[in-house]
């Protein structure tokens, strides 16, 4: 599977495996338990540069490419997609669009610490009626000299406990509509910025998501990204993005839910044979390997083309449904595979089936995905 | 002229064999017990200046762990690779490692690992040290630097050794004695952007097919195949001072503890 890779890939893969297995696999089961975040593990994974996988090296990033960053999510989620899932917003919707959007100034302020890993990021789009269809937000930003004066109540954002630097859609024109929406920036610690109750989510729960408000927040004109009314703009091309580092994280899950299902199959003895000698089973795995194999290669065709320069949108779409719904595919079956066990909390394999789930509903669902790419292919 | 560390190091095989041992791009990785090596040669330049130096010997498939290391911050990679090379024992890799550190000459340290995750045979490094007529000390903790040369801690069989030796010095590095780094993203990129890796053959080291290879080796592995231990489970009866006491009886008879 890995010989598409080039060397440089390949490296990167061995490397972030075997920091995951070192220091993540140890603690993964016990801050899933105790839905805590490891920040234990935060620093050194700041240092190896999982935090500005993309971002330019004079801005303190990595420097490396898509195809590079879909490795880096892949195998971090492999053994914890709750830090898979921080990672890849981070980078994806966050540092992103301020690479992207951002002036000279934004980006100097911005992206060095939350590339370092000294602070963190967050998307802040979805409301209480607002997810799916983004332009419904009802967030506000008003305009008050060189300020703007904002008010907002976002729910389940990723990250939400312990973001720094948090990307608010709100409403700059509410006469405009789609075109009435701009993105600013918000910084913890702002009066006005408070951070709800941690959801007590199934699965991901090594991810403080949180509601984040904003009340009558006074932010500086300047933390304006972009123009005003570019915000849909701002996060559709952020969730562009973002669709490689969730479809990987979705591939790294089915991964570690396919290499559990084996694990259980050579060991698990009914009849007197292992079960991976009983064809049922057998078939099972069979689909399995096949479906995560495809997942992996859309993913990386897509973080392809994206390096290439060319559009990736369409690519980038199908990856993310086809990779979360294998996700949730694999994860059944290798729950299955393990019978009674699979439904344990002894085993890893219920917290791969939790954790993958949710990767066919966050940065769009899978029904808006296939809204998207029937769209593309209809030519609407 | 700074210090030049040579550090040798090898890609070994990450899945045990089932038969013929293949070796393939995706089941090699570097020998962990090699990052202790390159991390020590990289604080030894980074606290006193130099350059390091990585040699490996192996197929192309190999060169890999030549950017591994350049990644750590290692600044020359070597690879030595040829067909005639195949089939290497300890003896014979030592005698083209040899040739090939020659080759780097001058140089101040080489340092190895202590052994090779695979084949675990512990032997390459003091052979090359003996082909080379140099030095060395096996398990290194830790290494001082003094006006004449380096004074050398080891730790063997409950004893602590020191030793006093001059340049040049060949080591291989106790995997406890040190915490390799991690392998940065920056790193990776900048190896595989700017990093070169020289890849020598026998004639450029003027060594003869037949000192490598099956020819120049002096073992032969009749065969292999693996081997499973049996485990035995047993309980042990009685009041719990008598379990106790049968326990600590039958693991002094095993030589275990006392």
């Amino acid at each position: 599977m890995n010989t598409l890779l080039s060397d440089k890939h390949r490296t990167v893969r061995r490397s972030v495996r075997n920091f995951c297995e070192r220091e993540l696999r140890p603690i993964a089961k016990e801050i899933d338990q105790e839905a805590r975040f490891p920040w234990e593990i935060v620093e050194k994974m700041g240092n190896l540069g999982f935090f500005g996988v993309q971002v330019p090296k004079d801005l303190d990033g990595a420097g490396m490419d898509s195809v590079g960053y879909a490795v880096v999510i892949e195998e971090i989620s492999r053994v914890c997609a709750s830090l898979g899932l921080c990672i890849s917003v981070h980078n994806s919707v966050v540092i992103h669009p301020l690479l992207a959007f951002g002036s000279e100034e934004q980006k100097q302020r911005w992206v060095p610490p939350l590339a370092r890993g000294e602070k963190i990021g967050a998307f802040c789009l979805t409301e209480p009626n607002a997810g799916s269809d983004a332009a419904a937000i009802e967030a506000t930003a008003v305009r008050d000299g060189d300020h703007y004066v904002v008010n907002a109540n976002k729910v389940f954002v990723t990250n939400g406990g312990i973001a720094d630097v948090c990307l608010f859609f709100v409403r700059t024109d509410v006469k405009a509509g789609r075109k009435g929406i701009s993105v600013i920036v918000a910084e913890r610690g702002t009066p006005g910025f408070v951070v709800g109750d941690l959801e007590d989510l199934c699965g991901m729960r090594a991810n403080p998501v949180s509601s984040i408000r904003l009340y009558d927040c006074r932010l500086p004109a300047e933390n304006l990204l972009g123009k005003q009314g570019m915000g849909l703009r701002i996060g559709l091309s952020g969730l562009d993005a973002g669709r490689i580092g969730i479809a990987a994280q979705a591939v790294g899950i089915a991964q570690a839910a396919l290499e559990e299902g084996v694990r259980y199959a050579r060991q698990r003895h009914q009849f007197g044979v292992p079960i991976g000698k009983h064809q049922a089973v057998q078939m099972m795995i069979a689909d399995m390997a096949t479906q995560v194999d495809a997942a992996r290669l859309m993913v990386y065709r897509a973080a392809l083309l994206r390096d290439q320069g060319k559009p990736f949108s369409q690519a980038a779409a199908m990856a993310k449904l086809y990779a979360s719904e294998t996700s949730s595919k694999v994860a059944d079956l290798a729950v299955q595979i393990h019978g009674g066990y699979g439904y344990s909390k002894s085993y890893p394999i219920e917290r791969y089936y939790r954790d993958a789930r949710v990767t066919r509903i966050y940065e769009g669902t899978s029904e808006i995905h296939r809204l998207v790419i029937a769209r593309e292919v209809l030519g609407q | 002229m700074g210090l030049h560390i040579i550090v040798c190091i090898k890609a070994v095989t990450l899945e045990p064999p089932r038969g013929q041992l293949i070796r393939s791009v995706d089941s090699l990785e570097l020998n962990p017990f090699d990052w202790p090596a390159l991390e020590v040669a990289l604080r030894i330049k980074e606290e006193r200046g130099g350059t390091v130096t990585a040699l490996t010997m192996g197929s192309e498939d190999s060169v890999f762990v030549l950017y591994e290391a350049m990644a750590m911050g290692v600044d020359r990679g070597v690879l030595v690779c040829d067909r005639s090379l195949a089939g290497s024992d300890t003896l014979a890799t030592s005698t083209a490692l040899a040739a090939a550190i020659k080759k780097l000459s001058p140089f101040d340290l080489v340092l190895f690992g202590t052994r090779t995750a695979d084949s675990d045979t512990g032997q390459v490094g003091p052979q090359t040290a003996v082909a080379l007529d140099l030095p060395m000390v096996t398990g290194a903790h830790s290494i001082q630097w003094t006006d004449s040369g380096i004074h050398v801690e080891r730790y063997a069989d409950g004893f602590r050794e020191e030793f006093k030796l001059s340049l040049s010095v060949a080591l291989t590095i106790h995997p406890r004695s040190i915490q390799p780094r991690g392998l940065r993203l920056s790193g990776i990129e900048l190896a595989f952007e700017e990093g070169e890796v020289e890849k020598w053959d026998l004639a450029e080291l003027d060594l003869s097919p037949d000192r490598v290879g099956w020819a120049g080796s002096a073992t032969r592995v009749l065969s292999w195949k693996r081997v499973t231990r049996e485990r035995k489970c047993e309980f042990i009866s009685g009041t719990a001072n008598e379990q106790v006491q049968e326990l600590v009886s039958r693991l002094k008879k095993s030589g275990f503890i006392g």
